[in-house]
């Protein structure tokens, strides 16, 4: 596999899991890895690049580690950014305490959720004028690409390796429309937790037409009714959906990629 | 970098992108038909082989009931055949051919003028349909999946590509003698390859799949599929030989009986269908659906008449406007009516929750349209249509315009409902 500073952690370690500890070796701020929830929420959203401003090391330390494992280093793309502390935007030095909301996520990383959610709740409450400042262990490299897309500017204050304040301004008055996927007790995760251990599931991938909407139809009338039906299916059945509706059904579809759906039906 | 697995693209559906814009210009062809109805009622009264006529059921035939028909079949071929549409590009080329040629062809007949507009709109209309028959054919033969509904639709589309040469030459024939006769002589041949060739066979082929689907009904009889397309092929065949080789009028009960079996076995496979049904309550819809079923023997009552007088050699023009305006206002705009508020929500859905289902509660598909809009559509419809037919059998303009105008409510009504679908502003989640 090639990789270049543009490519996410998540697909390193897909490729080849011995990745991880080599990228751990590098220092040990990335020993948060290890952890298979942190590691699931970081690594997708984080790349070469960005782990190596996150961490202070240069990217060549990561490249160093990687060759060895058979990855293929591209050159071309090197974001070539300078390692100088930028220039403080306007928007910071007109700041008055008031308009400044702070936030400490250090507490939340420690306990191994993810941040992102509250994040998100808070960047919706911040105002035109307003800023957010996000306190942190490192860099939030990707919240800064996220937020960036929605009309904030920002600048970061690295205090020491410990301790990065970042600050989020808002430029615009257009609404914050951010979609974790988790951000509400209504979404796919949720109801999977909910049903844990109350899931019946089959799969209907197999089947010719109009096979799948028979088999779920029969498979809903035996269900219990605290109990929840996990379909494996090739595409989101759009016909069935108002026949759950008429059965009084409520219904969660995860699309995973082209030709696989994942669909949650419950009682409403 | 990182290779396909397998499966991508193996079940994937057709983009709106690709459905929405036949659909939405075959719901503005059908106000511009009735409206033109509404103009010209004089014209009804008089002999069929008439200009504003023959504009009315050209751009009924084409305008609304092929491109419907085309659109809808672009997302349900790959259904059909569990594969996936081969190319985005020539469906966009067959929309534009047709597009673009449908009225130019419509202007000649309503001027019975057939200089380069007539022409260069049948040539577009062939190119159309020569674009969406690469389009299946290829699509059938990467899926490699044979199923009975598909063989329907491709020869279905091989009979509207013959029907279109003909008119090709119909056109031509017009302004260069080409034919040995005038084109008035070949108007049942071209008529039945349409009607017969493309419409019925197209639609008892997709009827059979979704009638059952809708109804939820665990029914499944492939023999009788076959012996019906057996039976349509053979009776267009055999109309086809006659009418160029024979000539005996008498002979034409022949192919009348095999299509009139062919739609009582149809009849009869709803029928089973609707008996094994899962689902109790039919909608409104679908309703409309079966019901057009029904009306199929509405026009082969007035061709059995058609044929009995013309054994005893009477000609009566009024009979056959009434068979040709039975079948495109009657029976196919029915069946259009029923299946676009079977299709359109779901596709419309499809474009504004997927990527949402999976973080909350999600509108039911059949919420994007109006029902209370459908049902007063119907009414309005079912009183202009019977109007219209009486209007024509008494030769009466009065009752004609004013079924016109009954029909003009209902396409403005059936718009209404599309575009209330189409401007759907997902909610937000």
């Amino acid at each position: 596999m090639v990789i270049n500073t543009d490519t996410k952690i998540a697909k390193i370690l897909k490729q080849n899991p011995a990745a991880l500890e080599a990228i751990i070796s590098i220092t040990p701020k990335f020993e948060k890895l290890r952890n298979p929830l942190l590691r699931k929420l970081m690594a997708g959203r984080t790349s070469i690049g960005m782990a190596s401003k996150i961490s202070g090391c240069g990217i060549n330390a990561f490249f160093d580690k990687l060759k060895p494992l058979g990855f293929e280093i591209d050159d071309n793309v090197i974001t070539g950014k300078s390692e100088e502390k930028p220039h403080l935007p306007a928007f910071f030095n007109s700041l008055k305490p008031e308009q400044i909301i702070e936030f400490d996520v250090r507490p939340l990383i420690d306990a191994d959720k993810d941040p992102l959610p509250l994040i998100v709740e808070k960047v919706k409450s911040i105002e035109k004028g307003q800023a957010l400042k996000i306190i942190n262990s490192f860099e939030p490299t990707p919240l800064l690409s996220l937020l960036k897309k929605q009309g904030f500017d920002s600048y970061v204050d690295t205090i020491d390796d410990q301790l990065v304040e970042t600050y989020f301004y808002k430029t615009g008055n257009s609404a914050v429309e951010i979609n974790t996927g988790e951000n509400n007790n209504e979404g796919w995760d949720n109801y999977i937790k909910k049903f844990e251990g109350k899931m019946q599931t089959i799969d209907v991938r197999q089947l010719e037409m109009p096979g799948p909407m028979m088999a779920i139809l029969d498979e809903i009338n035996k269900l219990p009714a605290d109990n929840a039906l996990y379909v494996y299916h090739k595409r989101i059945p759009v016909f069935l959906l108002p026949e759950l509706k008429e059965k009084k059904f409520d219904y969660r579809i995860k699309e995973i990629s082209d030709g696989e759906v994942r669909l949650l039906i419950f009682k409403e | 970098m990182f290779p396909s697995s397998p499966t991508a693209g193996l079940a994937q559906n057709t983009s709106y992108k690709v459905v929405l814009p036949f659909y939405i210009y075959g719901a503005l062809s059908f106000l511009i038909a009735t409206i033109l109805l509404l103009f010209s009622s004089s014209a009804l009264v008089q002999h069929y082989f008439h200009p504003q006529t023959l504009a009315i059921t050209h751009a009924m035939a084409l305008g609304w009931g092929t491109m419907m028909i085309l659109g809808a079949s672009h997302q349900l071929v790959p259904v059909l055949i569990e594969g996936k549409l081969y190319s985005d590009a020539l469906a966009y080329l067959s929309f534009l051919s047709a597009a673009i040629g449908i009225p130019l062809l419509v202007y000649g007949f309503y001027h019975f003028y057939f200089g380069w507009e007539a022409q260069w709109g049948a040539i577009l209309i062939n190119a159309a349909i020569v674009f969406y028959l690469i389009n299946i054919a290829v699509s059938m033969i990467k899926s490699k999946k044979e199923n009975v509904h598909a063989v329907f639709v491709f020869t279905a589309t091989l009979w509207l590509l013959i029907t279109i040469i003909v008119g090709l030459f119909l056109v031509f024939n017009f302004t260069h003698n080409i034919l040995s006769q005038d084109s008035l002589h070949y108007l049942p041949l071209h008529a039945h390859l349409g009607i017969i060739g493309w419409f019925l066979l197209l639609v008892l082929g997709v009827a059979s799949r979704l009638i059952p689907l809708f109804l939820i009904s665990k029914y499944h009889n492939v023999k009788i599929l076959w012996w019906i397309y057996g039976l349509v092929n053979f009776g267009l065949i055999s109309f086809i030989v006659i009418f160029l080789y024979i000539g005996k009028s008498w002979l034409y009960f022949f192919p009348l009986s095999a299509i009139l079996i062919s739609i009582i076995m149809f009849g009869f496979f709803c029928k089973k269908a609707y008996l094994d049904r899962l689902r109790k309550k039919v909608d409104d819809q679908l309703k409309i659906s079966l019901f057009s079923v029904l009306m199929m023997l509405l026009p082969l009552l007035v061709l059995l008449i058609i044929i009995l007088m013309m054994l005893f050699s009477v000609d009566d023009p009024k009979l056959i406007l009434t068979y040709g305006f039975c079948i495109f206002f009657g029976w196919i705009t029915a069946i259009i009516f029923g299946m676009t508020f079977k299709t359109l929500p779901f596709i419309l859905w499809n474009k504004a929750y997927h990527d949402k289902a999976g973080m909350g509660k999600t509108p039911n598909p059949r919420e994007l349209f109006n029902n209370k809009i459908f049902q007063i559509m119907s009414v309005f419809y079912l009183a202009g249509f019977i109007l219209l037919i009486a209007g024509i059998l008494i030769s009466n303009t009065f009752i004609l315009k004013f079924a016109a105008l009954l029909l003009v409510v209902t396409a403005f009504l059936y718009n209404t409902n599309v575009f209330k679908m189409i401007m759907h502003k997902p909610k937000k989640i």
